[in-house]
């Protein structure tokens, strides 16, 4: 290009040169010979000019781009995939030296694109109201406890995720909830943990605070349940918050298997107040989990599970529970939701107890060697306790923004004598993917000879009648649920 | 379980963290979140690779239900091909569930076909959900564009041949075989789409755009209120008469949507509504990338007759 200027010029010279004599010709080729050289040196310029756009191309190119924006002229592929972050493919070519290397997470963040974040952010609200006739409110004993009677914010979460890097992901979510009548509400880490996705083998390893993935439910956030309360049997077996551990949770799933397969087993402190309290990874709370899938042609699918739980009572006594779960759903081709999901649930509980009984021992009060008189002590006695419990649930969802159902519940109480049974209708209205609202009848019925626990302030919840109202939000980002 | 036994679970996991295992197969177990890649990335990948498909082509690839069916394909997968741009964002929970370390995010077996391709619809503004389930890196149902489908095969080719290097060459062999049919298909497309140059159409849900812009047609309303809020009967009556205003002729159903909401208001509006294949396989006839765009095309241009 510069080549063909200076020959323009050149050529623009010649031709526009008068007949000149021969001293006039030499300057006038010096002249021409400046202006060469000018020409060689911006040349030169706008090479170097070139050559540092080149350079700033290359690197912009090796950024990932803000996919937000649309590119104008799309990039040849296979430089999209030569762009890939260094550290793609690294999930089949780990070792611990690669592990160990120093990293640096921060220099992302200097590189994101304007308006994007590192990892994704929500918030779920969950608001209840749950009412029942005086005596239910006095004795304290409804399904919400103090809060019967009352609107109040359950749970009202911040969820944040994503990858932390190449090899793991992480989960945080704060809570803050209302947990006895008045102004004030209560913050909580609800869940606090990372997973390594990149162990060999099918191995995944989870650790931190967690929901045990025990059972269908328990690991299930309160917004997200199919109905208003958690079923009886989890509060009374794992109490009101259901099974929320600090520890490691190892999952395996087998490729070798024409079926779905996934084992679990972890380890935890146990600081469950109701089941394992003794808070100790030392004796830890162990907790393992086998779950699988059959698909039963494209329109409907059951998946089956157990899970198992041995610690410590917070008094350092022996607590198992075993569990089985079953939910099958029935998704018409082409659906956007199940018509009909059925699900159930139970626990069996086995757990050493210490109760305080009566022992009547004869004393020898008049001083002759032989006891006489008989005298009442409290003493501790240990024995063993069985308990069992379960649910059913059967959900219709006829249409996309209505779902009915019912749950029925049946429960012992693994920690002391008695039983409750419920049933619990439910509408729920969806005005779309991301509110919810719900409404709800449950009545309980509890064993009339074993009330104590819900015999207090003078007032009996025997039977329980009560109405609760829901209703749900997901504001930003928030996971999909598996089956 | 005592302390005395942790040390052991630590030195296992250790172990696990270094052993990692690289699958020697001799083809590539490739699985597609849709069935529109899985049709590509066969036509691409011919004898070189098996290839499973996640979402069915009657379904709405939005919301496709988790199972742990997907986990397990995922679970033997070399690579997972995704639409990305948040269609199929239901992928991550599905492959976080199947412990396979070589299809996690930013793994080299995971390859977004998005990248590169001229993106539409993209928010130029600030986007809530008020608008509804919008995205907000764009319209992401680039897929039955046939005009893209050299951009989508070069990245799978370059996604694969990441994997397996040796196949680069039969890799581009065959996506050449099929983009040369391919430029006999649009023509033909093309020529039978061409009396129809400018018509208006109303859409169930707006994910035929790339589609109506290769063709020359416009998306004139939607039959959704706005993405994913299902439609108000004060909505509907809008459309109905801005249809019989504009004489719109045809509504665009996907097959997973309210067929008999869209044939309602066809009727009102003296229109007809036509299902489409939203993917391959979303009709019987559409078994396939070809067959799935030709009868799309076929319907579509009758309709409008």
């Amino acid at each position: 290009m510069h080549a063909l200027i200076v020959t323009c010029l050149v050529l623009v010279i010649a031709l526009t040169a008068s007949p000149v004599a021969g001293q006039e010709a030499d300057a006038l080729r010096r002249e021409l010979d400046q202006m060469r050289r000018g020409f060689e040196t911006m040349k030169e310029q706008y090479q170097k000019s070139i050559d540092a756009l080149n350079d700033r191309l290359k690197r912009l190119e090796t950024t990932p781009a803000p996919t937000a924006v649309a590119p104008t002229v799309p990039p040849p592929a296979a430089q999209a995939l030569q762009a890939a972050p260094p550290g793609s493919g690294l999930g089949s070519t780990m070792s611990p030296t690669d592990l160990l290397r120093p990293r640096e997470p921060f220099s992302l963040y200097g590189r994101r694109g304007s308006g994007q974040l590192l990892f994704d952010m929500g918030i779920a609200g969950d608001f209840v109201g749950s009412f029942a006739p005086h005596n239910v409110q006095k004795s304290g004993a409804g399904t919400f406890g103090a809060e019967t009677n009352r609107f109040f914010p359950r749970e009202v979460e911040l969820a944040l995720f994503g990858q932390i890097d190449p090899f793991a992901r992480a989960e945080v979510r704060i809570e803050a909830s209302e947990s006895s009548p008045g102004a004030e509400t209560t913050v909580s880490l609800a869940e606090a943990n990372l997973t390594l996705l990149t162990l060999p083998y099918g191995f995944q390893a989870k650790l931190g605070q967690m929901r045990n993935r025990f059972g269908l439910t328990n690991v299930i956030h309160e917004h997200d349940l199919s109905f208003v309360d958690r079923p009886n049997v989890l509060r009374n077996f794992f109490g009101d918050e259901g099974l929320v551990e600090k520890g490691v949770e190892v999952t395996w799933v087998p490729d070798f298997l024409p079926f779905y397969l996934e084992a679990l087993v972890g380890a935890f402190n146990g600081d469950n107040a109701q089941a394992f309290g003794y808070g100790r990874i030392t004796q830890p709370l162990m907790t393992g989990r086998l779950r699988t899938f059959f698909e039963l042609g494209d329109t409907s699918a059951i998946q089956l599970g157990i899970s198992g739980a041995n610690g410590q009572t917070a008094d350092r006594l022996s607590s198992t529970i075993l569990g089985y779960d079953v939910k099958y759903k029935y998704r018409p081709d082409g659906w956007l939701h199940p018509l009909l999901t059925l699900s159930s649930e139970g626990l069996y509980s086995r757990r050493r107890v210490e109760e305080v009984v009566e022992v009547e021992t004869l004393v020898d009060t008049d001083g002759d060697g032989i006891p006489d008189t008989p005298v009442t002590n409290l003493v501790g006695k240990k024995s063993t306790r069985d308990a069992f419990g379960w649910y059913l649930q059967g959900e219709v969802q006829p249409v996309r923004r209505w779902a009915f159902g019912a749950r029925y519940d049946a429960s012992q109480f693994p920690d002391r004598p008695g039983f409750e049974k419920a049933i619990e209708p439910y509408v729920s209205f969806f005005p779309s993917e991301f509110l919810r609202f719900r409404l709800a009848y449950k009545h309980t019925d509890r064993d009339r000879t074993q009330i104590e626990g819900f015999n207090l302030n003078g007032a009996t919840a025997r039977t329980v009648n009560e109405v609760f109202f829901q209703a749900s939000f997901i504001l930003g980002a928030h996971p999909a649920h598996p089956f | 379980m005592t302390l005395r036994n942790l040390p052991l679970l630590f030195v296992l996991l250790g172990a696990l963290i270094g052993g990692n295992r690289v699958d020697a197969a001799d083809k590539l177990r490739v699985v597609a979140t849709i069935p529109d890649l899985k049709s590509l990335t066969e036509a691409v990948g011919g004898d070189l690779v098996d290839v499973e498909s996640l979402a069915r082509g009657t379904q709405n690839a939005h919301e496709a239900e988790i199972r742990p069916t997907m986990m397990l394909k995922l679970r033997r997968a070399d690579a997972v091909i995704e639409n990305g741009l948040e269609l199929d964002s239901w992928v991550d929970v599905a492959v976080n569930g199947a412990n396979n370390p070589n299809i996690v995010r930013g793994a080299r077996g995971r390859i977004d076909i998005s990248r590169g391709l001229p993106i539409l619809d993209v928010p130029t503004i600030r986007v809530d959900r008020s608008m509804g389930d919008v995205h907000p890196l764009g319209n992401p149902h680039y897929s039955m564009d046939p005009g893209l489908a050299p951009i989508i095969t070069q990245n799978i080719v370059d996604g694969l041949a990441a994997l397996a290097p040796q196949h680069r060459a039969a890799l581009e062999r065959n996506r050449q075989t099929f983009l040369g049919r391919l430029e006999e298909e649009m023509t033909r497309w093309k020529k039978t789409m061409e009396p129809f140059q400018g018509t208006r159409v109303v859409v169930y849900h707006p994910q035929w755009i790339y589609f109506l812009t290769r063709f020359g047609l416009t998306q004139a309303a939607t039959l959704e209120d706005r993405p994913g809020i299902p439609a108000s009967p004060g909505h509907l009556v809008r459309v109905i008469e801005q249809m019989k205003a504009e004489r719109i002729k045809v509504i665009i159903v996907e097959p997973w949507n309210d067929r008999k909401l869209a044939a309602r208001v066809a009727e009102e509006a003296g229109a007809k509504a036509v299902v489409l294949a939203s993917m391959v396989g979303g009709v019987k006839a559409a078994d396939n990338y070809f067959s799935a765009i030709d009868y799309n095309i076929k319907t579509l241009s009758e309709a409008l007759k």
